[in-house]
């Protein structure tokens, strides 16, 4: 059932040091009280390793818990039973210590702020001197150059996320969090972010999960994609991405990706038998 | 809608929900029907009084603006509505700052929260007239008014800051963002809740700003040296008609200006804010 995978098929970059996990999660479950005594278990007996410089994405059903997951990893929810640990700390004093970076569905950026300062956030936050060239050099990568001083309600939906990308990317983090950062984009957009983000990701290479239901965007980001099966959220299925890189779209096209993404699918279905 | 014609035989094309309206812009329509609705007012007055069908103490309008042509008179009233104005500002700056006050105690130490929020309820209930007696002999007949009026502006504004800078004031997204980016307190006020705050806080405003100008004349009453409220009360007890409606009308004026412009801010604040 709950299957693990402590160890990396050899084709993972090679560039990664392998002997402990960045993230790592053992027995961990999560449940609700509903009131009058009732509970519901959002996750049971989950345990996740994610290796430094690894890129993991979970897949599942809506209501699986898979966002749980990423909210505790990211110090925003305590498992109920279990620990969650990130480089062998508490996710909270990884927040605290601004090693952090996140992007959510929503992309929450100050609404009062131009898109520099809100780049620049986590450099206040954090109190310390905003790097400019650093700011400036994130917005450019994130094809934002030209709309420094625009306000959020300015953009696109896509250029919002680009910027709330680039806030989670802008102190360096050690570990990456990315909650369905495109949940909210049409298709076209949505894909262009995905290779914009594969491209990014490369040049980085940040410990990242990445939470979402569409099985082609993990496919095409993740080195490893966890399947979760729902209510109580487990771990279903683990499956290795073997699709070199840099991807490019041509990946998609490949027989390896489509064979990939009808057995990630058909996974999601709760009826169909496991593998 | 169009009107159908020998062409409406091929597929009709698909009429925009909100097709623009021919005339002027939606901002002068809305000016254009404010002032006929004052202008109605005024002349509904006015035939009132002419008619005389509301007694001897309803006079006509044009009465009331020929009595403070006078020189002297307009005097009176205006010295009298400086003396309110002065008491309601300092009530308004009163009561914002006793209201950011609490409210940062209950924000900084929230089991104090309830608390406050029950003490401000219930200093709000008392009927001004109640404590009337207990202000004159406190802070006397000359700070009063200024107390009254801080009552009126500090309640509402600690509505205002207290939900502004509450946790149903701001989206919870973006406290993830900041819990997870490591903000601390002080840098979560500072960053997230303060900015977001002014709209509500400016709202607050914009109801507590005529509450000083209605609290500082109802202070008055009890007896103050000076002010539109004791215009009121004498001329009231002399059966000075003109006069009364003179001050009234001042008092009015006064309010809706107080109202006026702090929606203007509130309104700068929020394109600056959204």
């Amino acid at each position: 059932m709950s299957r693990t995978t402590p160890a990396l098929a050899p084709d993972a970059p090679p560039i990664l040091e392998q002997t402990r996990g960045a993230i790592s999660l053992s027995g961990v479950g999560r449940s609700f009280a509903l009131g009058r005594g009732r509970t519901v278990t959002a996750l049971e007996e989950l345990d996740l390793e994610i290796a430094d410089g690894e890129f993991v994405a979970i897949v599942g059903p809506s209501g699986c818990g898979k966002s749980t997951v990423l909210r505790m990893v990211a110090g925003l929810d305590v498992p109920t039973t279990g620990t969650v640990a990130v480089e062998g700390r508490s996710p909270r004093e990884l927040a605290r210590s601004h090693r952090l970076g996140v992007a959510f569905q929503e992309h929450a950026l100050l609404p009062w702020a131009s898109v520099r300062a809100n780049v620049a956030l986590p450099f206040r936050l954090a109190g310390r001197p905003v790097d400019r060239a650093r700011v400036d050099g994130l917005l450019d990568l994130v094809g934002l150059a030209g709309f420094e001083g625009a306000r959020p309600r300015q953009l696109s939906g896509g250029m919002r996320q680009r910027a709330a990308i680039a806030r989670a990317l802008v102190l360096e983090p050690d570990v990456l969090l990315l909650d369905e950062p495109f949940g909210a984009l049409d298709a076209v957009t949505r894909r262009r972010m995905n290779k914009e983000l594969a491209r990014i990701w490369a040049e980085q290479r940040i410990t990242t999960l990445l939470v979402t239901h569409d099985v082609e965007e993990a496919l095409f980001l993740a080195d490893r994609v966890v399947v979760m099966s729902g209510r109580p959220g487990r771990v279903r299925h683990v499956h290795q991405v073997g699709l070199a890189r840099p991807r490019d779209s041509s990946v998609t096209r490949s027989e390896e990706f489509h064979e990939a993404v009808d057995l990630l699918t058909g996974l999601l279905d709760a009826e169909s038998p496991a593998p | 809608m169009s009107v159908p014609t020998a062409r409406a035989a091929t597929p009709a094309r698909p009429v925009p929900a909100r097709a623009p309206v021919p005339g002027p812009h939606p901002a002068v329509r809305s000016g254009v029907s404010t002032t006929a609705g004052v202008v109605v007012l005024l002349v509904a007055a006015e035939v009132l009084g002419r008619t005389g069908v509301l007694g001897p103490s309803w006079p006509p309008l044009s009465d009331v603006v020929t009595y403070l042509g006078e020189p002297a008179r307009r005097e009176t009233v205006l010295r009298a509505a400086s003396a309110t104005v002065a008491s309601a500002g300092r009530g308004l700056l009163a009561g914002v700052l006793a209201a950011a006050a609490a409210a940062a105690v209950g924000l900084l130490l929230p089991p104090l929260r309830p608390g406050l929020d029950r003490l401000a309820a219930i200093l709000h209930a008392v009927p001004v007239i109640a404590l009337a007696p207990l202000l004159i002999t406190t802070v006397g007949r000359e700070q009063t008014p200024t107390v009254v009026a801080g009552l009126g502006a500090g309640f509402v504004m600690f509505v205002a800051f207290s939900s502004g800078l509450g946790p149903a004031g701001r989206a919870s997204t973006h406290d993830d963002v900041f819990t997870a980016l490591g903000a601390n307190r002080w840098r979560r006020l500072l960053r997230l809740q303060l900015p977001g705050a002014v709209p509500t806080v400016l709202d607050g405003l914009t109801l507590a700003a005529p509450a000083a100008v209605l609290g500082a004349t109802i202070g008055e009453w009890f007896g103050a040296p000076r002010g539109l409220g004791v215009l009121i009360v004498s001329a009231m007890q002399n059966f000075q008609t003109t006069l009364l409606w003179s001050a009234a009308g001042c008092a009015t004026l006064l309010s809706l200006a107080a109202y006026g412009l702090t929606t203007a801010a509130q309104r700068l604040a929020v394109r600056r804010v959204s």
